[in-house]
């Protein structure tokens, strides 16, 4: 053997366990989901397992519940994305302009982060409470009536959101901040001395500097946020009137309590089409956005 | 290779194999005893009892060895369902007497009508307890226990409101209820709202299937019923606004004088230190007693051999006969000559709450009972919360769950009648 080759078959030794689990835990698993999909498969009706072609995926389109899932999945994407975007950037540009205890309030940004999502939601639970809750307490302080943050339908998507961008922001916000310290402080100065603002320098220099930054951040920040589940889960269980249970936790629900395998694996497959849609939308019109 | 690799190796290979059968015995050096695994959800004090109860078991039956796993209750079910399915499901397991029609549907569980032959008298269980066991004439599993839904009481706070004992009807609870609430407090606050609802149910003869084997949630009974509890809210204006499991949370918290919920809850209350408190039945609000009750069911896989069978069931009879130790965990035996004991009939909370028996309700036997649930604790919310009329979030409920026994009717071409 060359050794040329034989630095060939080192490369692809050192590869085969990611390939393997690769295989293992992700193409298998979406092929079975593939074909559980156009399959009728009830765990408590085994006998009856059959071929039903796209019959799954028309009760899907026809259920209203899904239909409802999808619009709490999309009004959770829709609240949090941006604000996400938004929130983690002004702590990056924040972070990026203190130049004194920058490491201790980098710190304190990501500490929320290392949170489980059950240890998460369970402070916010007592934040929330009606009754005997944190923010209840402070309104009522102040002469305010307690405000039902998750028992009232219009509140408890928002109260989700609020939580989310608490526990998910500080890590998009160290990320923004890496790329923001990447960028060469000679064209600032530049900007500087031919007169810009910092409004101009941000929007002109440092927005198109971070872009492929931001691209990766909304891109993963909304396939995450699509797949939403134990945010709701735990804080509302779904409620009110179901009003915040996403398309996941309906999946879920339907796979491991109702042992629907079938129809799980199309409610699936119409999420991953939906998600694939949004990204492959998101990520040609910003790396148009970029190239301008 | 030398005399140590090949001791080495051996090792290894032992210990390999017993990781990947999740357990430690290797050919030879495995026992000769008979072993039993048992599953179930008694992931609190209940766990500790139950451990208790087969330790003892072992000891007195040292040709067996019984080893439990204790699973929560919200990953249990999936887990007995899929590794039933391949073949590799405990020995022994607990079921839900409301699971059983979709885990016998699934052919998880098998008959086990030579154990109530030969070693339980079936004449020892209420026979309403008993038809819960039965599909097409076969009995699947023996009941261990019964938990009907009950009132929990604050003596403490019943007293100070100079209430000298537990509601017994609409109006001494209505009275409790106002009298016991402050600007800090409330006399009563919804639990499970699903299961507080269906506690009412057999009070206003209501149902869940038609004579014609149709769902019928919006049959006048149970729309009394809903009523009744929305007007908790709507009409006297008694209990908390509706937020998660702010009953139960409340009623520990010494916020709340009366909660409903079932005998299983005692477990976390005979943790707590003190609280002061009582069961009593759930107070007559309709036309008679009458509350929602299941049962913890002990059942068998299929396919067993005639040793391991024959061992199983001399464990379950174990459990049976000693189920007043399991009553002592905060449940109420299902065997009659046990709650007929001066033992279980010192224990108060157990001995009020099994009052009800003669007039309990267990749920729906049908297979998409998950997503009847799904529906009624719907209806129950927008009632609470005033969005519907509970004639008419009864109806949506109604029809959402015949659409679900209608699909899966069609889909299975039969429907499992018990």
């Amino acid at each position: 053997m060359t050794w040329k080759k034989r630095q060939q078959l080192t490369g692809y030794l050192f590869l085969a366990p990611y390939a393997l689990s690769f295989l293992v835990f992700l193409v298998l698993p979406i092929l079975v989901a593939l074909v559980l999909s156009v399959m009728q498969f009830d765990l408590t009706a085994t006998e009856q397992i059959k071929f039903i072609g796209t019959q799954n995926f028309t009760d899907a389109w026809k259920d209203d519940y899904v239909k409802q899932a999808m619009i709490a999945t999309a009004r959770y994407v829709l609240l949090f994305v941006p604000s996400l975007l938004v929130l983690s950037l002004a702590m990056a540009v924040g972070l990026n302009a203190v130049k004194k205890g920058r490491n201790v309030f980098r710190g304190m940004i990501f500490l929320p982060g290392i949170f489980t999502i059950a240890v998460t939601a369970i402070l916010w639970q007592f934040f929330y409470n009606l009754e005997f809750g944190f923010f209840n307490w402070v309104i009522k302080q102040f002469g305010g009536t307690a405000v039902p943050w998750l028992s009232e339908k219009s509140l408890a998507m928002p109260s989700i959101v609020l939580m989310s961008l608490w526990w998910l922001s500080g890590g998009t916000a160290v990320i923004l901040l890496a790329s923001l310290q990447q960028i060469p402080t000679m064209y600032h100065e530049a900007a500087a001395l031919d007169g810009a603002g910092s409004w101009k320098t941000f929007s002109k220099i440092t927005m198109p500097l971070i872009k492929p930054v931001l691209l990766f951040t909304v891109l993963t920040n909304t396939i995450g946020a699509f797949q939403m589940f134990p945010q709701a889960s735990l804080l509302t269980q779904g409620g009110p009137e179901l009003s915040t249970r996403g398309t996941v936790q309906y999946i879920y629900e339907i796979a491991f309590q109702q042992y629907r395998l079938g129809y799980a694996a199309a409610i699936s497959w119409m999420l991953t089409a939906v998600i694939m849609v949004f990204g492959i939308v998101q990520f040609i019109a910003m790396r148009r956005n970029s190239a301008q | 290779m030398t005399a140590r690799t090949g001791i080495g190796l051996l090792l290894g290979l032992c210990l390999g194999l017993s990781v990947v059968r999740g357990d430690f015995s290797c050919g030879t050096l495995a026992s000769k005893k008979t072993p039993i695994t048992f599953w179930n959800g008694f992931t609190g004090p209940d766990g500790r009892v139950m451990l208790e109860m087969i330790r003892d078991f072992n000891r007195e039956n040292p040709d067996v060895e019984v080893t439990m796993q204790r699973i929560p209750w919200a990953l249990y079910y999936n887990k007995v369902m899929v590794s039933g399915l391949d073949g590799r499901g405990p020995d022994v397991f607990v079921i839900h007497a409301s699971a059983l029609t979709r885990m016998q549907r699934a052919g998880v569980l098998a008959p086990m009508d030579s154990l109530f032959e030969s070693a339980i008298p079936a004449d020892d269980f209420d026979p309403y307890v008993v038809e819960q066991t039965k599909f097409e004439g076969k009995r699947y599993c023996v009941p261990l226990d019964i938990h009907p839904q009950g009132m929990f009481l604050n003596k403490d706070m019943l007293r100070a409101a100079g209430l000298s004992a537990a509601p017994k009807n609409r109006e001494e609870f209505l009275r409790a209820a106002k009298v016991m609430k402050s600007s800090e407090t409330f006399g009563f606050a919804l639990t499970a709202w699903q299961n507080n609802f269906m506690s009412l149910l057999p009070q206003f003869d209501g149902h869940y299937m038609g004579a014609d084997g149709k769902v019928d949630l919006d049959c006048p009974g149970n729309v009394e019923a809903l009523e009744f509890l929305g007007s908790l809210k709507s009409k006297y204006d008694l209990i908390p606004p509706p937020d998660n499991q702010l009953g139960w949370v409340g009623y520990r918290q010494k916020k709340v004088g009366m909660v409903w919920d079932g005998i299983y809850m005692l477990g976390d209350l005979l943790r707590l230190e003190g609280m002061n408190y009582a069961g009593a039945p759930i107070p007559v609000i309709g036309k008679h007693a009458g509350t929602l009750a299941d049962s913890h069911t002990l059942c068998f896989r299929p396919g067993m051999g005639a040793t391991q069978r024959e061992a199983s069931e001399r464990f379950v009879k174990y459990l049976s006969a000693n189920s007043l130790r399991w009553a002592g965990a905060g449940q109420v035996p299902a065997r009659r000559s046990v709650r007929e004991t001066p033992e279980f009939k010192k224990m108060q909370v157990q001995a009020a709450f099994a009052e009800q028996i003669p007039t309990m309700m267990y749920f729906p036997r049908i297979p998409v009972l998950f997503e009847m649930g799904i529906e009624v604790n719907l209806a129950v919310e927008k009632v609470i919360r005033g969005r519907a009329t509970a004639k008419e979030a009864l109806k949506i409920a109604d029809e959402n769950t015949q659409m679900a026994m209608d699909r899966d009717a069609e889909q299975h071409k039969k429907v499992v009648t018990p």
